[in-house]
């Protein structure tokens, strides 16, 4: 599995496209089968309580792909507080586990495992 | 020759963007586009002025349409900041609006190819997950395809963190 992050707007589906090979439909926001590549990982979490089927479940896709979204202040809203960390933790676990890990910023990749 | 300069709020963006400008060929024009409005950027633009002073930057303020800005063509202009030209562009009366991302792109374009050397400060604004209102999330999603847009024919790429330069393209 190939761990893709990087900020909002920051060319994320771009380079899985144009440096990884896959095509848009074959990205969605949501666990189908036969689609390789899982995006936007961090709205998922919105409404995804149970981390360890979905970690199992992503496991068995070739990439993912999460928005960074813990450099700001720290929410007051505890559902906001609590979504993030569940972002953050998902993504360390992630990354611990993919063969490789990039970084996008301004739409060029730093790759930061494998 | 284009150099983009990119991080999050006060990681040192100005300091190394000139110092890097300084390095080469003059005359040396600093391309202002925050709008003096309210005790917060005037705060900011004073102390922006103090970094320069004596530094051999002439100082010009444009705040929309930066392609019909013509500086001499052997010229390093250092433009800041992408996130005011933006703004400027979307919601200020004499913007472009709902043009402001082919407005600014295209602006730039024409500005790299009048000097020598372009210097663009830009901002990370997309890396705190909060749920903006609909505009806001337009502002961050054009900002971060005007960086793309940089990036992809910049000579150099430099993110800053805490004062120090992280080169994603060229070298120190």
């Amino acid at each position: 599995m190939i761990l893709v992050v990087g900020g909002r707007a920051s060319g994320k589906r771009q380079f899985v496209r144009d440096r990884l090979g896959y095509r848009a439909d074959q990205m969605a926001p949501a666990l189908l089968d036969g689609c390789p590549v899982v995006c936007d990982l961090q709205a998922m979490l919105r409404t995804e309580a149970e981390i360890e089927p979905l970690l199992a479940k992503l496991r068995e896709k070739e990439v993912v792909i999460c928005d960074e979204i813990g450099c700001g202040v720290v929410p007051v809203d505890p559902a906001e507080r609590a979504w993030r960390e569940a972002v953050g933790r998902l993504c360390s676990r992630l990354a611990a586990e993919a063969e490789q890990v990039f970084r996008l910023c301004c739409g060029l990749a730093i790759q930061l495992k494998g | 020759m284009l150099s983009l300069i990119y991080g999050g709020a006060a990681c040192g963006k100005s300091a190394f963007a000139e110092a890097l400008a300084l390095r080469e060929g003059g005359p040396h024009l600093y391309l202002a586009t925050m709008q003096p409005m309210g005790e917060d950027s005037l705060r900011r633009i004073e102390r922006h002025r103090r970094m320069r002073r004596g530094r051999g930057f002439e100082t010009v303020e444009w705040y929309t349409d930066i392609g019909s800005f013509s500086p001499p063509s052997d010229a390093t202009v250092l433009l800041e900041c992408l996130g005011n030209l933006l703004a400027n562009e979307m919601f200020l009366p004499e913007g472009a609006g709902e043009d402001a991302l082919e407005a600014v792109c295209g602006g730039l374009d024409r500005l790299m190819e009048r000097c020598r050397h372009l210097v663009v400060v830009s901002n990370d604004v997309g890396r705190d997950g909060f749920a903006y209102t609909a505009e806001t999330l337009r502002y961050i999603q054009w900002l971060g395809a005007i960086n793309r847009h940089l990036a992809a024919q910049a000579d150099r790429v430099v993110e800053l963190v805490c004062g120090l330069p992280v080169w994603m393209r060229g070298e120190a």
